[in-house]
């Protein structure tokens, strides 16, 4: 009369097991459920009847308790419906009591006793696989994304009744409904992309390339129109590939966030929010239970802020956090959530209220001035590359494809990896200063240059290891294994006194 | 360091502190009055008529009590204010100018700034790299000449002008639209300063006026006033400076613009000027021709910057003695940004190139 269903439930982006145990007793017919359910979890109740009803089962006129461990963790949704639903059968022995040793069940249950998709299956198949499941019972929609965790048999579930017969042995599992493709089909633009439609701009591709090798954050300021947008839009296009390691972190961040997917996402994630963002829109959290935010979304990919200045300035100030540590902290009694936020920050802003820049320029003084408060000094110290964009020259020709930029971003990637195996870092914008000098090494002549530059420019310890780090990348991009002059100058004026 | 203050400068200055209290009204009342103790005296003892200076009863009610008060006397003594009188022998302005302040108020511990020659430099709020630069060597020249500069104590080519003169070890004049116990802009508070100790300040209004759209081109004429020479450094299309460049012609003083590129916004106005018949100051030494002097040093110093390399050189001429930023140079000379990169530091550091709001300008 005692039953337990291992099944698992979303905390942020992560999974958490959660036992189901099903405890029935004689006493007046009722259903209890125990153990900080949210709303979704109360109301199975309602759910988990119907389905077991519609699936011609016997419903125990008793006393029913659900219990939900480890109790002090809010569970939320209504992935444990058929954990309970499973529970409520064994406990009143329409299954034999060991068929679910070693077995974890996901899945939201429809009034008719179908099985319906849940958000994260990823993350949840991976917790219940590190606790031990070998197998997993999934709602058909989730079957693929189940099949990404190495090491666990997943079971397709498409109703009550169907999956009471296969555990009982009655009749086969069905097969898991053919998978529409490997690739991500999400691509972020609805018309295909090319850095070669981009003319002239001959810099700031420069640091849109050194961007998309070197994970460096990039500012560009610029008059409206002559091309910020278009050209950090393009950035998605020369960003290289995730790896595997990489694909399953978006995968299971993107399922969490209930964005649905078919397999694995296999190009890096690119997110505009737009302006009027909220700060929890933009980095995670929200009343009740915390959600991942743009930051989170963006992991591994792209966040694109187009016109900076015009976010709020507590969003912005929120934004140095993950900027800084790569991941956002949530704190919640009684947890703390930790969303990773690995991304690039690409954002474009006007030059001054008017938008014209020099030498159209007719804002005043103070008024450029009190333009350039709202971008706060500790977030544009956070852009390695900082750089204004003019309008194009008359005699500019279209320039290098997207295709042939991202061969190059792509051996300077391979560069990186090899320089970082083994570190915790994985491209030169990571490496934190206190490892420059082992992992980043410069020339004499390089380290006089640099020097130079800090004299010159007066630049603190920090901007000089941010000049560091980009001249290493656009070394790499040149194949160089060798920091030459003309990178560390070119790096140094790629980080300018913008807007 | 002020000398003895005379009842006549008491009164005046009383006077000029009365709320409401226009150029206008003030010229009225002293002339009705004969004398600015006899005009005191009259509002004091209610005696103003009001078809004088069309004020209403409420007015004169308010000036009756502010006359008794005397706070405008006791500012003055704090503050070590010093008082003209229009007429009086060391009122600044020595032609006659219509319609000018009769009272003018100025606190500096350098009031000979006043027995020098004087050029007014002004130009625009908004102006560029170039502006700034011209603004500054200016005033730096005209102090070498021993030229009083005056100006407006504004942003841009206002301030850069007075810093130019101040560095340069000169004397210089500062306008401004408020009261003497106001300093605006605000960020100027540091040039407040050091225009209070190589010069004075100037100003027509009462303590305690704030800055009002109206009051800066009513202040503009005084500038024009006081000055032998205006020099248009950069100015818009629509802004002060023209205005100062219009009050000067009706002053019969001299106009010089510096000219500009017919790109730059920021020149649109001096060019116009130029248009119109001003004379373009091209060397720094037209301006002390202009005043009738011979300058005392010769042309410019020689130049003693590095000879640019082939690359500095070829960059010089893709800039065209204009700015661009990075981007168009890439295009214009076709080199890669490290080439193009290493030759801007160089040119920076040879001086001959500066780095401004995200573009490079030939200096």
């Amino acid at each position: 009369v005692l039953a337990s269903v291992i099944s698992a439930t979303l905390l942020g982006v992560d999974g958490q097991v959660v036992t189901v145990e099903v405890h029935i007793a004689s006493g007046l017919p009722g259903y209890h459920v125990v153990g900080l359910p949210d709303t979704a979890v109360r109301e199975s109740r309602e759910r988990v009847r119907a389905a077991v009803q519609s699936s011609q089962l016997k419903w125990p006129p008793t006393r029913i308790t659900v219990n939900l461990a480890p109790s002090a963790i809010r569970k939320a949704g209504a992935g444990l419906d058929l954990a309970v639903g499973v529970g409520v059968l064994l406990a009143s022995d329409e299954l034999p009591p060991d068929v679910l040793d070693g077995v974890a069940v996901l899945g939201e249950l429809g009034l008719d006793g179908t099985v319906r998709h849940v958000p994260g299956t990823l993350a949840l198949v991976d917790a219940v696989s590190r606790a031990g499941c070998s197998t997993v019972i999934v709602p058909p929609a989730d079957a693929a994304e189940a099949a990404l965790v190495p090491g666990v048999t997943v079971r397709v579930a498409r109703d009550l009744a169907e999956l009471r017969a296969c555990l009982k042995g009655e009749s086969a599992w069905p097969d898991p409904p053919a998978e529409p493709c490997d690739e991500h089909p999400d691509e972020p633009f609805d018309e295909p992309l090319d850095l070669g439609e981009v003319r002239g701009l001959t810099w700031a591709r420069r640091a849109l390339e050194a961007a998309a090798a070197g994970g460096h954050h990039l500012l560009l300021a610029g008059p409206p129109g002559v091309g910020k947008t278009m050209l950090a839009r393009r950035l998605a296009t020369i960003m290289p590939s995730l790896t595997d390691v990489e694909a399953l972190d978006v995968t299971r961040v993107h399922s969490a966030a209930g964005r649905a997917s078919a397999g694995l996402v296999r190009r890096p994630p690119f997110r505009s929010p737009h302006h009027t963002a909220s700060v929890a829109a933009l980095v995670g959290g929200g009343s009740g239970r915390p959600n991942p935010g743009e930051v989170t979304l963006a992991h591994h990919g792209i966040l694109f802020l187009d016109e900076l200045g015009e976010f709020p300035p507590r969003a912005l100030d929120a934004l140095r956090q993950p900027l800084e540590e790569r991941a956002v902290w949530i704190a919640r009694q009684p947890i703390t959530l930790c969303f990773p936020a690995d991304f690039v920050l690409v954002a474009c802003t006007n030059p001054c209220p008017c938008g014209l820049g020099p030498p159209a320029c007719v804002c005043g003084e103070a008024a450029r001035a009190r333009y350039r408060r709202r971008l706060s000094a500790p977030l544009l110290d956070r852009f390695d590359l900082r750089l204004s964009v003019g309008p194009p020259e008359p005699a500019d020709q279209a320039g290098e494809s997207s295709t042939s930029v991202r061969r190059r971003v792509d051996a300077a990637v391979a560069r990186q990896r090899a320089r970082l195996s083994g570190t915790p870092w994985r491209r030169n914008a990571h490496v934190p200063a206190g490892a420059l000098e082992r992992l980043l090494p410069l020339s004499a002549e390089a380290t006089d240059a640099l020097r130079g530059e800090t004299e010159a420019r007066l630049l603190t310890g920090r901007g000089a290891a941010r000049i560091r780090r980009v001249a290493r990348t656009l070394a790499d991009l040149d194949d160089a294994t060798e920091i030459s002059t003309g990178h560390v100058v070119l790096a140094a004026l790629l980080r300018e006194d913008v807007p | 360091v002020t000398k003895e203050r005379s009842a006549d400068e008491v009164a005046a200055a009383t006077l000029a502190c009365l709320p409401r209290m226009t150029a206008a009204r003030l010229r009225a009342v002293l002339a009705r009055f004969e004398g600015p103790v006899g005009a005191l005296r009259a509002i004091g003892s209610g005696c103003l008529e009001d078809e004088v200076c069309e004020t209403s009863a409420a007015t004169r009610r308010m000036w009756q009590a502010h006359a008794a008060a005397g706070t405008a006397r006791r500012r003055i003594d704090e503050r070590g204010t010093q008082v003209w009188i229009e007429g009086a022998a060391d009122y600044p302005i020595v032609d006659a100018v219509p319609d000018l302040a009769p009272v003018l108020l100025g606190e500096g511990r350098r009031p000979e700034a006043f027995e020098a020659p004087r050029v007014a430099i002004v130009g625009t709020r908004a102006a560029t790299p170039h502006g700034l630069a011209d603004a500054r060597e200016l005033g730096g020249f005209l102090a070498a000449e021993q030229i009083t500069v005056v100006s407006g104590l504004a942003i841009g080519i206002d301030g850069a002008a007075h810093e130019g003169a101040l560095d340069a070890g000169g004397l210089v004049v500062g306008v401004v639209a408020t009261g003497l116990d106001i300093t605006y802009p605000r960020r100027h508070t540091v040039l407040y300063e050091r225009v209070r100790a190589n010069g004075v300040i100037v100003s027509e209004q009462a303590f305690g006026v704030g800055p009002r759209p109206g009051l800066f081109p009513v202040r503009n004429r005084i500038i024009a006033a006081l000055a032998d020479v205006v020099v248009v450094v950069e100015a818009t299309m629509r802004g002060g400076a023209r205005i100062t460049a219009q009050y000067a012609l009706e002053y019969g003083r001299p106009v010089l613009a510096v000219p500009g590129s017919r790109r730059n916004p920021s020149a649109a106005g001096t060019n116009a000027l130029i248009a119109d018949g001003a004379h373009p100051l091209v060397d720094w030494s037209d301006v002390v021709l202009a005043m009738g002097m011979t300058p005392a040093r010769t042309r410019s110093t020689p130049d003693r910057r590095a000879t640019p390399s082939a690359g500095g050189r070829a960059l010089l001429d893709a800039l065209g003695g204009e700015s661009a930023n990075p981007d168009q140079l890439a295009s214009r000379t076709g080199r890669t940004p490290e080439q193009i990169a290493i030759v801007i530091v160089e040119l920076e550091r040879a001086g001959w190139i500066e780095r401004a709001q995200g573009a490079v300008w030939p200096r």
